[in-house]
Order: C-alpha cells, then sequence, then structure tokens
C-alpha cells in the first residue's frame, strides 16, 4: 500500500521537478493533515457525528480534489457540523479524473480512500448492508 | 474577560432587558419597585420565558433520546457483526454502518447535549448581570437594558434580609450574611433534591428494559452524583439572585419531565404501561408515543438506507478493475 504517493500514476522524471512544485501545497496539506490524525485526533477519540471523520474526510478531499477544492470541501464539511444536524454517512463527493487515475493503477490507491470505503460485509441474514445495483 | 463579554453582551442585553420588563410589570401590578421579592419574581419570570423558548429543543432532545433507545437492539446486531474483527479496516466498516444506523433512527449521540448548551449564555449572562451589579451600582453605571438607577435598586434589594448579590462565599450580605448562607444552603438543597427526583423518575418510570442495560444508563448515573457537586460549589460561589433562577430552571425541569412521564412516556417503559392502563380505565385507545413511530416502519426505512449506501459498491467496482 503505497502512503508517500498522494497519486498513483508517477510522472515521467523530467516532469518530476515541476511536479514536485505543483503538488507542493496538495503533499503539504497531506502531511499536515497526517500528522493531525496521527497526533491529536487519538487524544480526542471518536467524538464526529460523521463517518467518515472531519479529518478523514479532509484528507480525502484533499488527496483526490487537490489542495485548493479539497480545502473548500473540507471547510463546507466543518461547516455542516453544527447541533443541528443529525450526521450520519457523508462521502466526499466523486472526482472522475482521480477515479480514472485509480483504475489504471488499482495498487497506488492511498490507504485514506480504503479506510474511508470499507466494505461492508453481509450480516448473519445473508443480507447485504448496502443495496448492490 | 474581555472577549467574554463581548461574546456575552447581547444575551447580557436580552436577559436584563426581560428582567426590567417584567420588573415594570410587576411595579405597574401595584408592587413596591425596590422590593427583593419584586425582582426575585422578574428572575423567577425570566426563568419562564427562557424555558418555555426552549421546549421545542427540549421536545427534539427527548426524540434523540428515544431514538437512542430504540436502536439498541439494532445496535447490538451491530456489535455481534464484527465481534472479534479488530482490524482497521472491520473497525471503519463498524463505524460507518453505525453511522448510517444513528441516521436512520433520526438520532447521535455527538447531538444529544443541545438543550444544556443553548441554556448556558444565558445563564452566563445572568451571572455577569447579577455579579457585575454591586461593582455597577458603586459606579452608578447601568448594565444591559437596566438603567443605573435600576442596578442601585436591585443591589440593595434583599429577601429574608440576605441581598440578591450577596453570596455565601464572597460575602455582601453585611450584617446579615447568615440570612445569605442560610438561604444559599436551603437552594443547594432544593436543587439537589429536585435532581434526585428527576433523575429517579426517568430511571424507575420511563426507561425500557433495553435503555436499563445499556451503557447509556451509566452516563446517568454518573450524572447523579456530578451535578449535586456542581450544584454545591456553584451554590457557595454565585449570588442569590443567581441561586434564584438556577433553582427555579430546576424545578421547571422537573415539573417537565413529570409530565413527560404522564403524557408521553418512553415506549416499552414502566409509565408507558401505566398511560396505557390509565387510557383503557376511561376506554380509550392508546395514542402513538413520542419515538415510537419509526422502528414500526420499515418502508420509510429501505429507501433512506438505500441513499447512505449507495456510493459503496461503485468505489468498489471501480477498485477490481
Amino acid at each position: 500500500m503505497s502512503t508517500t504517493s498522494h497519486s498513483p500514476v508517477q510522472p515521467p522524471a523530467a516532469a518530476s521537478a515541476a511536479h514536485f512544485l505543483w503538488a507542493l501545497p496538495q503533499n503539504s496539506l497531506i502531511g499536515l493533515l497526517k500528522a493531525y490524525r496521527k497526533v491529536v485526533s487519538p487524544v480526542y477519540g471518536q467524538v464526529c457525528r460523521f463517518f467518515p471523520s472531519c479529518s478523514a474526510y479532509a484528507l480525502e478531499a484533499v488527496t483526490v480534489h487537490g489542495a485548493a477544492k479539497g480545502t473548500w470541501l473540507a471547510v463546507r464539511r466543518l461547516s455542516r457540523c453544527h447541533p443541528w444536524n443529525d450526521g450520519g454517512v457523508d462521502h466526499v463527493p466523486l472526482s472522475p479524473y482521480y477515479e480514472r487515475l485509480l483504475r489504471e493503477n488499482p495498487a497506488g490507491t492511498p490507504r485514506i480512500i480504503v479506510l474511508n470505503h470499507p466494505e461492508i460485509p453481509a450480516d448473519d441474514e445473508g443480507r447485504p448492508s448496502g443495496p448492490r445495483s | 474577560m474581555d472577549f467574554l463579554n463581548t461574546i456575552l453582551f447581547p444575551f447580557m442585553w436580552v436577559v436584563s432587558w426581560i428582567m426590567r420588563a417584567f420588573h415594570d410589570l410587576f411595579t405597574t401590578l401595584g408592587m413596591d419597585a425596590a422590593n427583593g421579592w419584586t425582582w426575585t419574581l422578574s428572575i423567577v419570570a425570566l426563568v419562564l420565558v427562557i424555558r418555555a423558548a426552549l421546549i421545542p429543543v427540549f421536545v427534539k432532545q427527548i426524540k434523540a433520546q428515544r431514538g437512542m433507545q430504540a436502536l439498541q437492539p439494532d445496535l447490538r446486531k451491530l456489535q455481534q457483526k464484527y465481534k472479534g474483527k479488530t482490524d482497521q479496516l472491520s473497525r471503519q466498516a463498524m463505524t460507518q454502518e453505525q453511522m448510517a444506523l444513528y441516521k436512520k433512527h433520526g438520532t447521535n449521540p455527538f447531538s444529544a447535549c443541545l438543550p444544556m448548551l443553548i441554556q448556558m449564555p444565558f445563564f452566563f449572562a445572568l451571572f455577569q448581570v447579577l455579579s457585575q451589579a454591586s461593582g455597577a451600582s458603586d459606579e452608578g453605571r447601568g448594565i444591559g437594558a437596566l438603567s443605573a438607577q435600576d442596578i442601585q435598586q436591585f443591589d440593595a434589594s434583599t429577601i429574608f434580609g440576605a441581598p440578591l448579590s450577596a453570596s455565601l462565599l464572597h460575602g455582601g450580605g453585611g450584617d446579615n450574611q447568615v440570612a445569605v448562607i442560610v438561604l444559599s444552603i436551603i437552594m443547594i438543597l432544593a436543587m439537589t433534591a429536585s435532581q434526585f427526583i428527576t433523575q429517579k423518575q426517568i430511571m424507575s418510570k420511563n426507561m425500557s428494559e433495553e435503555a436499563l442495560a445499556s451503557p447509556f444508563m451509566r452516563q446517568q448515573q454518573m450524572m447523579l452524583y456530578i451535578l449535586p457537586l456542581v450544584f454545591g460549589i456553584g451554590g457557595i460561589n454565585f449570588p442569590i439572585g443567581v441561586l434564584i433562577y438556577w433553582t427555579t430552571t430546576n424545578l421547571w425541569t422537573m415539573g417537565q419531565q413529570f409530565l413527560v412521564i404522564r403524557r408521553m412516556p418512553t415506549p416499552g417503559s414502566p409509565a408507558a404501561k401505566a398511560l396505557a392502563e390509565r387510557r383503557a380505565k376511561k376506554g380509550l385507545p392508546m395514542v402513538p408515543l413520542l419515538g415510537e413511530k419509526k422502528s414500526e416502519e420499515p418502508a420509510v426505512e429501505a429507501p433512506a438506507a438505500t441513499k447512505v449506501q449507495r456510493p459503496q459498491p461503485q468505489r468498489k467496482n471501480r477498485k477490481r478493475k
């Protein structure tokens, strides 16, 4: 499982410097979020009214949608965390571009995406939890 | 402190305005404006206004609690399903299913403390108004909607000889500090007693057997011991005026709980059985109880679950390709 690279496709060596600069904001945010989830989150335990939790949501949003849109999505998620919201399951919106990257390189799926979209096992009665369509 | 005051200012204004309005009303009705009882009644009226305004929030909270109790069987099933699966992905899957379950029942353990949170700023605002009264009276200034004259009048007013702005620990009672001490202790005891009665009523009459066996119960029991401590510590620090507010709001809670237990008890609790018997005696059919409907309508649940879970299979399929 790749944890260091946010993108499932590695760019050719020539473009790597440009790519490094281009991806710098995104990677710094990813680093910060990972550090937060490693250090701060465990102190609080589970306190979020949503699944995935806000930090997991933010990490996936920045990973999938990039620094600008990801931050915007994360801020919108945070603003949804208020006493009048019942919470529940609230996934990051899909990104067609990132979905294509994932299809081309399934092995490079970042861990956060795996964690945020766990496979729901069928229960005792053999009834799957989510309807398959 | 300045920062806190800035946040509290609008609340202080509302609180002092309501108090003044009632004080004016009582004075118009022929009560003595400078009398401590007129001010006491104004504080009581303030509590009634705030608590009446909070009734809808309270109803929402009951629904949330009922929801929590109603989903206990489902929650246990879920725990059974994931028993022994301790790897991170299974935990994540379990959390996701749990959240979907909460949503389905329209409840969330992380949103149950709302009514307390809403009351907080009003309580702090009143605390600020009443505790600043002495100082403001000396400086000859007003607080919020209360004029300097009102504040001086309030500061000088007493009940049973105890000034409304005096407190047990911090004094201010002058020659009548004994009256302050006795009144404070009586009100601390009254608050603790009403809290105990409220809690006992809930536990003995208004909880289903499912809920009595749940971790939710332990939380309730903790409150039994923590709150009297809070009342005690607050009671010796806060001025008499604040204690009047606090005691009244506690008594309101007790009365409200009594009405809820009698008129709309938790489904499956002893109180619900008692209500059913009372209605049967009068020849009336049983009415649907608050929080009962949701668990009886599987037709409604299915589409809700569909909406929540839909992204799931898509994501998996794509990964496999």
